[in-house]
Parts: structure tokens; C-alpha cells; sequence
């Protein structure tokens, strides 16, 4: 079990000039990462800004019932809309139901035993297994809120007092977060980086095992004067290149897109969004990617060398390729926290830390679990490996059986 | 001086599933002279692949010892490797590099001096005629310049011993008669070269001395003429099936 690393250089080299010049790697690796992502999300988005485009263009058939004198301005607000036709109808509340007007607003005389001039009370009307009705509602809710706000200020001015001394109970909004934070995308980029370590590992993997079977070059390799160990350390770290030069691609190429394509999307729906990962955050990124890259390539290499054919290689690390995803996909919900019991779940911590990372947030118990975690992972599928090739029918590929019948036959020795 | 391949009493057993423990190969001892070509002449599953396996490292024996070059093939498997050209029909060529790349890289991977990997790679291009196809890539060459292709690379390292397994398998019958030629002449440059094949007229051009093998064992070791001498008989085919048949016998 000697490392030459002459050898490994020569035998990466070749590896990686082999891998450069198939169309399946190079697209797969270097394309997709580059193109499929960002326009995807283009597209998207594009649907997205278009469908509430159409939206908006929807008018709202609204009928305000007994506005008071003191309310006129109200009235004025829902005239000055665009998005709003007022109408009038005898019996509105039929219409509402028969479709014929979207949402009825009445005004009722206050019950508060707070005497404020002007208190107002309203009931609204609508329906809502109706998409229009229920769009009036809404629509109705934040002209209504942002008059009610508008009324109260007013009212504590006229009175002397503060508007905390007027109204004790209220929300007031601040945004503490950094311009990272701001954009949805920033949420979703540790996602497509993960999935892209994962596509951008797998092919090559596939090649560099199965793929040897399929073209009969594995036995001319294994007659090579150069030991098993360097041959397979070479293949190892070929696969986790391309893995990370996948991921840091997509990467790139996701910031570009945004920058350029989606940023006035964005600006027009949030006002500013920074669509920069803080360089702070560079290292950590680096070192979760890399690790992340070791992991994935050790795993699918060692399912797809028990493959004949490239074929049989795909059927063998598809389901790994899933068990990646699907973790990282449950803890993309908000709700989770970057903790360390959450850090010692492979894969997913390096994308909660990478996560947080982008919103320059660090939790260093968390990282230094993760760190730990993610080198035993690396170490235990390297071991797995080395015992692997140690089996002459494996080295020879007359061993008939996937991975997991391998290991409760010989590792486990079941 | 000891012979390039000294092989004693070499055995490989495998098992399968089904069949339980198949002896493959079950103690051979025979020797290879310098420069000549020594013949492993058997039926299909006769244990020709085993043995040539065994002596290349590809798998280790499960009993008895082989050396080439003085490595012993257990202990030693990459000084062995150093000093052996491997060439069989099922070992091929990396589709995607050019002929000049794949050249050089089993010169280099097989431990020929990293400065004279230039001048070598240029010299076996001119030697087997390729050089209006060194840069194009394998996969857009026809079979007979890929067989062209693969000996230069099994001797790529300029070894001193050459196993050629079944190399003519899948060939026409000129590209067949191409690779005997080539094999004719790395004898005529001192190569010791152990051919395997269960084709009888290749055995009889090529060979100086031939080892007949069967179920695992085998059953003779003479030259052309020695071989006659024994049987009485002319026709290696006729020799092949009377050796054959005694074997079953014995067996």
C-alpha cells in the first residue's frame, strides 16, 4: 500500500485530460453548473414576475358601503387605486356570492368604550373559494391597515401623547439583517451548491470505475507498474476536482446571473438586495466544499466501482446521490437551526454552515462539530475503500454483487 | 543465470457460488529462456489467463511461486510489473487520449526514466508507423492501428519480458498475421515473450518451445520438434489432442 506521488500526478493528469474531453463529464461538470442553474432560475423567476404581473393587471370590483364624512380620505385611497374599480349594487352581498362583485365593505359604528372621534369598525365581505375575491380581500386589508396606521398617528398628535403612550400594544417592524440576508436566492444557493458537488462527482466516478470495466482498461491499469494505492488515490481525488470545480462554478456562475439578469427582478420587489457572499465567509466555504467534495467522490466511487458498466454505475450511486439530497432538502425550512446535534448529520451541516456562512453568521461549536464530523465521514469511506480493493474479485471485476451485498458479505461477515 | 521467469509449482483456486472451489490453475512449474517465445497452448478454460494473471500481479497465487526478472510476484509485484509488458484482448486503450499520450503514459506509469520518455515515445511511434495518427485520439482509430497502438504501449517501458494473452483474438486475419510479425520481432530484439494462444498455427509459427496446458495443468513442454519426437505425430493439433486426451485420462 505505497503512495508514489509521481505516479499519482501522472495517473491524475490522465485522468483529468480523459475527463475533459468526454461530452457527458464536460457537461455535466463544467455546463450544467455553468448554464442549467442560473437559467432555470431565470426562467422561474421570470414566471414568477410575469404571473404577478398578471396579478396586479387584475381589477378588483369593490363596493364601500356607509363611509363616513371623517373617512373620506379612505374612500379617496381606494379611488386613487388602479388595481380597484368601485361599484355600487342594491343587494351586494348576493353579488359578492353570485361572483358579480369581488368584495363588499361596510363601515359600522364603533363599540369601543374608548371614545375615539372617528373610530371605526369594518366588516369586509368576500369570498373566499374565489381567487379574485379573496385577491380584493387582501388588497382591501393593507389599504384598511395603512389608513388605520395613518388615522392613529394623527390621533396621537392631536392628543399630546406619543403614539406608544396612544396605542401600548403595536409591532414595530426593524429589520436588523445584513444586505445578505435579504434575498431568497441567498437561502437557496447552498442547495444547488450541494446538489452541484453531488452532479459534478458523479460522473466522473461513474468513468473512472465502471466506465474502466465498460472499455477494458481497468485490467490494463491494474497491470501498470504502480501500485493500487496511487492508482485509486489518483481516481479519488480526480472525482473530488470535479466535484468541487462543479460546485464553485455553479457558484459563480449563480452570483453572475444574479447580478446581472436577476438583480432589477429583485431590487424591484425588496428595494436593495446585495447579491454577495461577504468574503469573510470565503474560507469557510472553501473548506465546507472541499470536505463535502473528499466525502461525496469517496462515496460514489465506491458504490460505482462495484458496477460492469456505466449503466449498471448509474443504478448503483442514484440512491446515494438521493440520500444527499433529501436531508438537505427537510433542513432548508427556516426552522432549523445550525446546532451542533444538526452538525452531525453528514452533508446537511456542511450546508447549514455554508448557509450560514452567506449571512456572515458563525456558530464555531457548530463548524468545529461539523469539521469533525465531515473528516471521520471522508476517513471511514477511505477505509471502506482500501478494504475493498484488498478482494482480488473486486480488483479483477468477477465479483457479482452491488456494494451492500459485498459489505454484509465480506465486511461485515455476515 | 537464472531464467527471466522461473515458475514453481503454481496454483490458483478460486471459488464460485455455484460450483464451490474451482482449481484454475493447479501446480504448474515451468521456466522461460531468454529471448525466445514460450508458448502457453490450451482450450479456452485451460488456465492460460490464470497463470498469465498470476505472473503479471494482476492475482496472487494461492499457492507456489513465479518470479520474473528475480521479483517474486508476491513480495515484489510492482518490480515485477516494472519489467513486464502485458498485452491481452481484453486490456484495452483509453478511447479519449491521443496515440502519442497514451504513449507516454504507460512509458511513464511503468517507471521508464522520466527524461527519456520523450525520445522513447517518438521512437515507438516511428517503429510501429504511426505517426500520421499520433495525435489523433484512439477512439477515431481503425482496430488494426489500435492493436498497432497497444503493443507499443505494452512496451512503452522497454521491458524485458513480454506476455502477449490471446492477443490475435478479435482480429482479421491480416491484422492477426500484423501482430505475429510484431511479436517476431521483439524475439528478434531480445525480448523473452510468453505468447498464449489456442490457436494451433500461431503456436507452430511463433513459438520455440510450447507448454501444453489442460484443466489447470500442464501436460507437456518441448519444443516444436521435441514435441513431435514424443508423439510421433507432425500436426501441433494432433499433438494438442493426443496430450489432451492422455491428460483427461490422467486427470
Amino acid at each position: 500500500m505505497v503512495l508514489n506521488w509521481y505516479d499519482v500526478r501522472v495517473l491524475y493528469r490522465r485522468e483529468l485530460r480523459s475527463a475533459l474531453r468526454d461530452r457527458t463529464i464536460v457537461t455535466n461538470s463544467v455546463l450544467l453548473p455553468i448554464f442549467l442553474y442560473p437559467v432555470l432560475i431565470w426562467l422561474v423567476y421570470s414566471g414568477v414576475i410575469f404571473i404577478s404581473g398578471q396579478d396586479e393587471e387584475l381589477k378588483s370590483r369593490i363596493m364601500l358601503k356607509d363611509i363616513p364624512e371623517a373617512h373620506i380620505r379612505l374612500k379617496q385611497a381606494f379611488e386613487k387605486d388602479k388595481s380597484i374599480v368601485l361599484s355600487s349594487s342594491p343587494n351586494p352581498a348576493e353579488d359578492v356570492r353570485l361572483g358579480l362583485l369581488d368584495a363588499l365593505v361596510e363601515f359600522l359604528p364603533s363599540k369601543s368604550a374608548v371614545g375615539i372621534d372617528g373610530n371605526f369598525k369594518i366588516r369586509v365581505t368576500f369570498d373566499e373559494s374565489r381567487d379574485r375575491s379573496d385577491r380584493a380581500r387582501s388588497r382591501i386589508g393593507q389599504k384598511i391597515s395603512s389608513y388605520r396606521d395613518d388615522f392613529l398617528e394623527q390621533r396621537s398628535v392631536e392628543s399630546g401623547i406619543s403614539r406608544e403612550q396612544f396605542q401600548n400594544f403595536w409591532i414595530d417592524d426593524q429589520n436588523v439583517s445584513s444586505n445578505g440576508q435579504v434575498s431568497a436566492f441567498m437561502i437557496v444557493l447552498p442547495i444547488f451548491f450541494i446538489i452541484m458537488l453531488a452532479v459534478g462527482a458523479m460522473h466522473p466516478a461513474i468513468d473512472s470505475t465502471a466506465g474502466e470495466r465498460e472499455n477494458s482498461t481497468w485490467e490494463t491499469m491494474m497491470s501498470a507498474a504502480t501500485s493500487r494505492t496511487s492508482i485509486l488515490f489518483a481516481k479519488y481525488l480526480y472525482v473530488a476536482t470535479m466535484s468541487f470545480i462543479a460546485a464553485f462554478l455553479n457558484l459563480f456562475a449563480m452570483m453572475a446571473s444574479m447580478g446581472t439578469v436577476l438583480a432589477p427582478f429583485l431590487q424591484r420587489g425588496r428595494g436593495s438586495s446585495s447579491l454577495r457572499i461577504p468574503l469573510a465567509s470565503a474560507p469557510l466555504i472553501l473548506i465546507g466544499a472541499a470536505l463535502l467534495a473528499l466525502f461525496i467522490s469517496a462515496g460514489m466511487m465506491i458504490l460505482a466501482s462495484f458496477a460492469r458498466n456505466y449503466k449498471e454505475g448509474q443504478s448503483m450511486v442514484g440512491p446515494f446521490y438521493i440520500a444527499l439530497i433529501l436531508p438537505i432538502l427537510f433542513l432548508q425550512t427556516p426552522a432549523f437551526e445550525f446546532t451542533p446535534r444538526i452538525a452531525l448529520i453528514p452533508v446537511a451541516n456542511v450546508m447549514m454552515m455554508i448557509r450560514e456562512g452567506i449571512q456572515g453568521v458563525y456558530h464555531w461549536r457548530s463548524i468545529a462539530v461539523t469539521l469533525a464530523v465531515e473528516c471521520v465521514s471522508i476517513i471511514v469511506a477511505l477505509r471502506i475503500a482500501v478494504r475493498v480493493i484488498q478482494h482480488e474479485d473486486f480488483v479483477i471485476g468477477t465479483y457479482n454483487g452491488s456494494f451492500g451485498k459485498f459489505a454484509k458479505e465480506r465486511l461485515l461477515g455476515k | 543465470m537464472n531464467a527471466p521467469v522461473v515458475v514453481r509449482e503454481l496454483a490458483k483456486t478460486f471459488y464460485d457460488e455455484g460450483r464451490g472451489e474451482i482449481k484454475a490453475v493447479d501446480s504448474i512449474s515451468f521456466e522461460c529462456h531468454e529471448g525466445e517465445i514460450f508458448g502457453l497452448l490450451g482450450a479456452n478454460g485451460a488456465g492460460k489467463t490464470t497463470t498469465l494473471r498470476m505472473l503479471s500481479t494482476i492475482l496472487a497465487p494461492t499457492s507456489g511461486t513465479a518470479t520474473v526478472m528475480g521479483h517474486d510476484v508476491v513480495h515484489d509485484p510492482e518490480g515485477v510489473r516494472k519489467n513486464l509488458g502485458f498485452y491481452s484482448a481484453t486490456t484495452a486503450l483509453y478511447p479519449r487520449l491521443t496515440t502519442r499520450e497514451t504513449i507516454e503514459f504507460f512509458a511513464r506509469i511503468n517507471q521508464y526514466p522520466s527524461n527519456r520518455v520523450p525520445q522513447r515515445v517518438e521512437y515507438l511511434i516511428h517503429r510501429f508507423g504511426l505517426e500520421k495518427y499520433a495525435d489523433a485520439r484512439i477512439e477515431k482509430l481503425s482496430s488494426g492501428m489500435k492493436q498497432k497502438v497497444s503493443v507499443a504501449r505494452t512496451v512503452a517501458h522497454d521491458p524485458a519480458i513480454l506476455i502477449f494473452d490471446e492477443p490475435t483474438v478479435g482480429l482479421d486475419v491480416l491484422n492477426a498475421l500484423d501482430v505475429q510479425e510484431t511479436i517476431g520481432e521483439l524475439r528478434a530484439e531480445g525480448k523473452t515473450i510468453i505468447f498464449s494462444t489456442h490457436i494451433m498455427s500461431e503456436a507452430e509459427r511463433l513459438c520455440d518451445r510450447i507448454a501444453i496446458i489442460h484443466g489447470g495443468q500442464i501436460l507437456a513442454t518441448d519444443t516444436l520438434a521435441g514435441l513431435r519426437e514424443i508423439t510421433g505425430q507432425h500436426y501441433l493439433e494432433d499433438i494438442f489432442v493426443l496430450f489432451v486426451k492422455a491428460g483427461q485420462e490422467t486427470i
